[in-house]
Order: structure tokens, then C-alpha cells, then sequence
């Protein structure tokens, strides 16, 4: 039990930030890390066996996650549950700031399913397109083609609400 | 080739995801084109911000309420088989199939040895009954009715057996009679 409590603690950051950003909130990211972790738990031999631990976590977290996704639609913003802002910071500053996070959060939410766990994993967890093809269990070239569309889609939601704001 | 043709590859290109060759031909396509240039640089940016937006840590509390969660549960899962629920459960319900099940021995030995008194007097119909129901099966299996029969074979007459002897002679036949005093010829 002591090993795989270390086990954990080498890899709950990767499993519970992964989580949040596909799911938007913490109490559920919370729920899917905790049975992400009893599902390696109870397939520890098969794991590594397998020997790629990350590659196995990634790819039950996703899974986890849009199983939670399918039972829940609300959310609660993903800026509530991170550090606050530094202190000593301006107020007004802080507010446009906290605007800003909210919505570049939000532009996660403007994804499809697939197109955001492809994203995340890219750009995010810094995952190559074969790694993230593994992860996701799909090809590469479907995987880039998710990546691309979903880039495009951020940047335009994100130049829609900054112009609106402007 | 149109820019909505360029629009996936200079997307793959903002993150870095082109061969070197593919992304000389974009960056050759970019210089030309300023629609594309743009959507180029707004791809650079927003990726920027998103990264930025996700770069802030999560409070190391949440990570101890995950762990803390897991371990428990994990300990709820190895506790011992002598005190899981169930095997309490499995225990008591042994326990009430073999009293359900137990065979009921006084009254096969009612059916298998009848009184004794019994032959000596033809029973009432009365208690007929009650040795039917006293030697009545638990499995409703068809039985015979021993005391009856008991009763019946005593009860009847007793006949002397006769014994017929043939001489040479056709016209000397000698009759033994048993079972009574009488033997004749």
C-alpha cells in the first residue's frame, strides 16, 4: 500500500490536472482522478506489464472523464478552484484578469469532446500527435486533424470575446 | 491552393506539428499571403494564452483529498475476509438451509415400526387416521397404509393346512391335516 501511495503521488498531478482542464471543475476532476487511481489499482499487473504507466493513465483518465461528461452537463468555472491571484495586485487588474482566465477556460468548453482531449493532451500536457493517437486510441492523422480544427476554433472564439470586449 | 486549403496545416504549424519540409511551404505561403499571416500570428497568440490560462497550480490540498480518498477506499477493499459483511451474510443463510433441509426422524420411525397392540384389535377408523397423518411423508410421496395392512393379515382366520397323500393303491388316499389337533387319514 505504501508503494502504490507513491505510486500516486508521482503521478496524481498529471491524472488530476488532466481532469480539470477536460472537465472544467474540480470536485469532479476530483471524482475521476479517485477512480482513475482505484482502476490502476486493480490492473497494477497488467500496467506495468505494458510499461507505459503515463501512456495507461492518460488514456483511463480521458475515458473516466467523458463517461463523467456524459452524466453532467453543469459546471462550475475552473478559476474558482485555482490558486488566487498574487497579492498586492491591482483590483480592477485582478478582475480583468480573472475575466481573462474565465475565458480562455471557456474556450475549452467550445469543443467538442474529442477536438478538446486531443488539445489538452497536445498543447497542454505537451503529449506528441502519436502519443496523443495512443491515448485516444485513434490514428494519427485523425488526431492532427482534431488538433488543427480545434486550435481554430479556440482562436476564434478568443478574438470574438476580446474584439466584443474591446 | 486557396487559404481555407492552408487553414489546417498553418494550424498544425502555429503548434509545431509539421515535417521540416511541410512547414518551409507554409512559412513560404505565409510570407505571400497576408489573410494566412494572420490567422498564423492569432493561432501563435491564443495558443499562448491558453497555455498561460492552465499554467497555474492546483492547490496540493486537492491532490491529498485524492489520495487520502483512494487510500481509504483501497483499505475498505483488503480489510480481511472474517470481516466483510458478506460472509456474515453467507453464514447465517448456511445456517437456514440446513435446518430447512434437516430430515424429520420421528415420524419415519413411526412408519417404519407400528405399535405393537395394534394387530390384536382392528383400530377405529379414528385412529387410522391419526397413524395416516403421524406417518404422512414431508414429501407428499404415495405411501402404503402399514397399519392397516398389519391388522388385516392377524385379524383373519386361521386355516389348517392340508396335506394330500398318494398311495399305489388308487383307492387309499391319506389326508394330513396341520395347524390343529386333527390329523386324519
Amino acid at each position: 500500500m505504501a508503494a502504490f501511495e507513491s505510486l500516486m503521488r508521482q503521478y496524481e498531478r498529471m491524472v488530476l490536472v488532466t481532469a480539470l482542464r477536460l472537465l472544467g471543475n474540480m470536485e469532479d476532476a476530483k471524482d475521476a482522478s479517485q477512480e482513475v487511481f482505484l482502476r490502476l489499482y486493480r490492473n497494477l499487473r497488467k500496467v506495468e506489464a505494458s510499461s507505459n504507466l503515463s501512456g495507461w493513465l492518460y488514456r483511463v483518465t480521458v475515458n473516466v472523464c467523458h463517461d463523467m461528461g456524459r452524466k453532467k452537463t453543469a459546471s462550475v468555472p475552473m478559476e474558482e478552484v485555482l490558486e488566487p491571484a498574487t497579492p498586492g495586485a491591482d483590483a480592477q487588474e485582478s478582475l480583468a484578469g480573472a475575466e481573462r482566465q474565465r475565458v480562455l477556460h471557456m474556450s475549452l468548453r467550445m469543443l467538442s469532446e474529442k477536438e478538446r482531449a486531443a488539445l489538452v493532451l497536445r498543447d497542454l500536457e505537451g503529449l506528441s500527435t502519436l502519443e496523443v493517437a495512443q491515448a485516444l486510441g485513434s490514428t494519427e492523422a485523425t488526431v492532427r486533424s482534431q488538433i488543427s480544427h480545434a486550435r481554430v476554433k479556440v482562436k476564434d472564439f478568443m478574438e470574438r470575446y476580446f474584439r466584443r470586449r474591446v | 491552393m486557396s487559404c481555407s486549403e492552408w487553414e489546417e496545416r498553418i494550424a498544425l504549424h502555429a503548434g509545431g506539428d509539421l515535417s521540416p519540409v511541410d512547414a518551409e511551404a507554409v512559412e513560404r505561403h505565409v510570407a505571400e499571403c497576408a489573410t494566412c499571416q494572420e490567422l498564423l500570428s492569432g493561432l501563435r497568440q491564443s495558443e499562448e494564452l491558453l497555455r498561460g490560462a492552465h499554467a497555474e497550480p492546483v492547490d496540493s490540498a486537492h491532490y491529498a483529498a485524492v489520495r487520502a480518498r483512494v487510500m481509504s477506499e483501497l483499505a475498505g477493499e483488503r480489510r480481511p475476509w472474517w470481516r466483510q459483511a458478506w460472509v456474515y451474510g453467507l453464514v447465517a443463510a448456511a445456517v437456514l438451509l440446513a435446518v430447512s433441509l434437516r430430515p424429520r426422524q420421528p415420524q419415519t420411525v413411526a412408519v417404519m415400526k407400528p405399535a405393537p397392540v395394534t394387530p390384536v384389535l382392528p383400530a377405529p377408523p379414528a385412529a387410522h387416521e391419526a397413524v395416516r397423518q403421524a406417518a404422512a411423508p414431508v414429501h407428499r410421496r404415495p405411501r402404503r397404509k402399514p397399519a392397516v395392512k398389519t391388522v388385516e393379515t392377524v385379524t383373519a382366520p386361521a386355516e389348517p393346512l392340508v396335506v394330500k397323500l398318494i398311495t399305489d393303491d388308487p383307492d387309499v388316499v391319506i389326508y394330513w391335516i396341520t395347524g390343529s389337533e386333527t390329523k386324519g387319514e
